[in-house]
């Protein structure tokens, strides 16, 4: 139990609330706000996004609907709810109408483990790390189903590829990850962002014992995120729009906000992993020890997922896809091994430190 | 219990994002592995050859345009070559100057637009733009000539419809365009994962292309030395470099088409530097009204962007053609794609099929 | 192209400007031709229904070795001699003029409709083409014969 929860059964107390109703309440609270936030979140993530997109292609991005299109992505949102949902007439009903609802359901329970600053952390298990690992390999559970249920042979090919794409990246991933708990020495996401600080600005970062971990990744993350130059899955040139063909309306919205989610989620755990989380990068705090410290560490770890966000992007409007057999190839042949390697860098580096 | 694995038929288009209009192929899938391909046309017939014979040839003449929208200077050229060689008119100088300027504009700009839908196809978006840019020079210097920027009507039968000008937005074409594809060097060719979605993809004998009829840039970068423009008496006088790649693969299509840019640039030039110094526009233009030509049958050809495109018109002194037929480089392509998509993969069979540069109204006609 | 040793292979044929007018074999004329000499891609077969009633086929071969064309013509009623398997390109050729003019071509075993409707009676570029406006219109008849 941490800060928020005693936060939060004194103010119910105040009330004459029942401390029972505020046990079992304080774990649905988290949830309704990381949600909100959620929203807010992405239909900004979606704005930059295209804004970014017309940067780099000499384009203006949306303009229009607002001061500087800051109400285009909530108008497009709002139309897509406004239009109908269309369930195909062969469709598994009841598997395409389950698949969008599951797909946000690991991502908020994703959002809900990460630590945003010190005490702001909504459920601190010993092991999140695995627990983040298991949520962030989840999505691809409703995307196998949307693919399968709509029927169509376009949704069909995305969501096997999506299958093979997650089982080939996901064992990389999980390797990397066991290289970052060897130098941290936990499981706990908070305890990796504290085994990161150093007296000397971002010296502590993991990114530099285990460069070659961020990478790899990095790399990784991006195809769990079917995001350019692993876009297989919903490549719009060959497979139309990929699983998500055949929604419409509010579900295409849900899949479609979703993966922005999903991406700032795994943005801010690569920021934890190797560059320091909620850390300042100067070393100290700028708002010293005031209540405002928790804003400023929760402001340094958005800013850490934005640059990593900015960077997708970036990648987006560069590269081309990756060829299929390339794809599963480069993960097998390259990153694997790579990632097993950067395992046995770290514990060296862990126990020549040790030692020394 | 017993499994029987059969293949999977997969319908590309008419409506797909990549099948640049509305081709239609049939695939027969095992996995993502294609064991046959069926191309399927005529979703965009316009019974370009029958309207032929219900219209004289002045009405005959804003419609060619449209068989190819990205390079229909090629198509009235065409046209204005049969009646002039029917009716023995010689155009002048100047007017030949004007054609071949127009002309390899227009094949820069259908260039430029391959490129960035071949990488659009590729999954790369920006370069997309990047030539969109670059072939809205091109097409604004259009519509300030002709007042139209893709179905220009300019070229008429014995000359052109007004003397050229605004000749100094050539010259910032001309030298705005060379920065820009070192541009897309940079960008494109020294990317990795371009270099291995193109090199050894989609290879193309120079036997395979010219018995499927493939003609143009296609088959020049399957190592054929064929280009028209060298018999042609528009182009006598220019010097003409020529491009010719031996690699065959998607590769050799993508840099055949940069070096064609490069020499089509070359030829601007040398038009741009005749037209600057020659006098006001002296010509005599073929009356249309109840212009009737002579009995016989007439052929005219010439190298568009997308292979030879020739017309093929059968009088019999009437004031409409008897029979008039096209024949347009994209429509052998699709019948290529037969061939040249069966044993790739899905994802690769996309980036072949791109690479031929398959126009769909030149197809359907 | 040699004429004279063209005329002795094969007789009951003559020649008119650049054209060679034959009257039947079309596939032996074509097989001997680029057998012998070097035209290696075949542009066009253009099809024109001429007065008389007959469907007249010009075969436009040329040469990339010697830049010169060779038109071949064939006058033919409603059947034709394919020449797919010595140029794949007929293929597509073939079948635009089987949909169009209507001409069966032996030895193409993939003649369907291009243009027009599977459903579509009539050829449209024959002159005798009897243009029916009723058929414009895609009502459920056609789309029961489809």
């Amino acid at each position: 139990m941490n800060y928020l929860y005693f936060l939060y059964i004194e103010f119910l107390q105040r009330h004459n609330i029942p401390k029972l109703f505020g046990d079992i309440t304080y774990y649905f609270i988290p949830f309704c706000i990381i949600a909100i936030a959620l929203l807010v979140v992405v239909l900004g993530l979606v704005l930059a996004e295209r804004k970014l997109l017309g940067f780099f292609t000499q384009r203006k991005g949306p303009n229009r609907v607002g001061w500087w299109g800051l109400l285009q992505t909530l108008a497009d949102a709002f139309k897509l709810l406004c239009k109908e949902n269309i369930t195909p007439d062969k469709a598994d009903r009841f598997l395409f109408n389950l698949a969008p609802v599951l797909v946000f359901v690991p991502i908020i329970a994703a959002l809900g483990i990460i630590p945003y600053s010190a005490e702001f952390t909504f459920v601190n298990t010993s092991t999140n790390v695995i627990l983040y690992l298991i949520l962030a390999a989840f999505p691809v559970l409703s995307v196998f189903l949307a693919g399968w249920a709509s029927n169509n042979k376009y949704s069909l090919f995305g969501a096997a590829r999506s299958i093979a794409q997650v089982l080939s990246y996901e064992l990389p991933i999980t390797f990397v990850i066991l290289s970052v708990v060897v130098l941290a020495s936990s499981m706990n996401l908070t305890g990796i962002t504290l085994a990161q600080t150093s007296k000397w600005w971002f010296s502590g970062w993991f990114i530099f014992p285990g460069i070659l971990g961020f990478i790899i990744l990095f790399i990784c993350i991006l195809a769990e995120l079917n995001r350019c130059p692993f876009d297989l899955p919903e490549a719009e040139s060959e497979l139309v729009c990929g699983y998500n063909t055949e929604y419409s309306g509010m579900r295409f919205a849900i899949f479609y906000l979703s993966e922005y989610a999903m991406l700032f989620a795994n943005a801010m755990f690569i920021s934890i992993l190797f560059l320091g989380g909620y850390l300042s990068p100067f070393g100290k705090y700028l708002f010293g020890s005031s209540f405002l410290i928790y804003f400023e560490q929760a402001f340094w770890l958005l800013l850490k997922a934005s640059v990593i966000v900015f960077i997708i992007i970036w990648i987006r409007a560069t590269l081309p896809r990756l060829a299929s057999f390339d794809l599963i190839k480069f993960s097998w042949v390259y990153l694997l091994p790579l990632s097993i390697l950067n395992l046995f860098v770290a514990v060296i580096i862990k126990f020549a430190g040790a030692g020394g | 219990m017993t499994t029987t694995t059969t293949t999977l038929k997969l319908n590309l288009g008419p409506q797909h994002p990549s099948t640049h209009g509305v081709l239609r192929l049939l695939l027969e899938l095992d996995g993502e592995k294609i064991l046959s391909c069926e191309p399927d046309i005529g979703y965009l017939h316009r019974g370009m050859e029958k309207m032929a014979e219900k219209m004289s040839y002045i009405q005959y003449l804003p419609t060619v345009d449209r068989i190819d929208y990205l390079a229909g200077f090629f198509y009235s050229e065409l046209l204005c070559r049969i009646v002039e060689k029917a009716l023995e008119v010689e155009i002048p100088q100047k007017v030949r100057a004007i054609r071949v300027m127009l002309l390899e504009l227009n094949r820069i700009s259908s260039h430029l637009l391959w490129i960035g839908m071949f990488l659009m196809d590729l999954g790369a978006t920006s370069p997309f733009f990047y030539t969109f840019r670059e072939r809205e020079m091109i097409l604004r210097y259009f519509e300030k000539i002709s007042g139209q920027r893709m179905m220009y009507n300019y070229f008429v039968f014995g000359g052109v419809r007004r003397d050229i000008d605004y000749l100094e937005d050539v010259d910032e074409i001309l030298s705005i365009l060379p920065s820009k594809l070192k541009d897309y060097e940079n960008l494109i060719e020294k990317n990795p994962i371009f270099i291995r979605r193109v090199v050894n993809k989609g290879i193309l004998e120079k036997e395979t292309a010219l018995n499927y009829s493939i003609t143009g840039v296609n088959l020049r970068s399957s190592g054929a030395d064929f280009d028209t423009r060298f018999q042609d008496s528009l182009y006598s006088g220019f010097d003409i470099g020529k491009v010719i790649l031996k690699e065959k693969n998607s590769m050799a299509r993508y840099r055949a088409r940069i070096l064609e840019i490069k020499e089509s640039m070359k030829i601007v030039r040398q038009a741009l530097d005749y037209l600057k110094k020659a006098p006001a526009l002296e010509q005599k233009l073929i009356n249309p009204v109840n212009m009737k030509l002579p009995e016989g049958d007439y052929f005219a050809d010439i190298e568009a962007p997308r292979g030879i495109a020739s017309c093929f018109v059968r009088s019999y002194g009437e004031k409409e053609p008897y029979r008039l037929k096209w024949r347009t480089g994209s429509y052998y392509s699709v019948n290529l794609l037969r061939k040249l998509l069966v044993g790739e993969y899905l994802n690769d069979a996309i980036a072949i099929a791109g690479s031929l540069d398959i126009i769909l109204p030149e197809v359907d006609k | 192209m040699d004429w004279n040793k063209f005329s002795e292979v094969f007789a009951n044929c003559e020649l008119r400007g650049s054209k060679i007018l034959i009257k039947s074999r079309l596939h032996d004329v074509i097989k001997f031709v680029t057998d012998n000499y070097p035209y290696d891609i075949l542009k066009e077969i253009i099809a024109i229904h001429n007065r008389d009633g007959m469907v007249e086929l010009v075969y436009n071969l040329y040469s990339t070795v010697d830049e010169e064309s060779l038109l071949i013509s064939v006058c033919v009623k409603d059947e034709a001699e394919s020449i797919v398997d010595i140029f794949k390109s007929a293929e597509a050729d073939e079948n635009e003029i089987y949909d169009l003019f209507g001409i069966k071509f032996k030895g193409h075993d993939n003649l369907k409709r291009l243009y027009m409707p599977e459903c579509w009676d009539g050829h449209p570029l024959r002159k005798d083409y009897v243009q029916d406006d009723t058929r414009l219109c895609w009502n459920d008849d056609n789309n029961d014969n489809a």
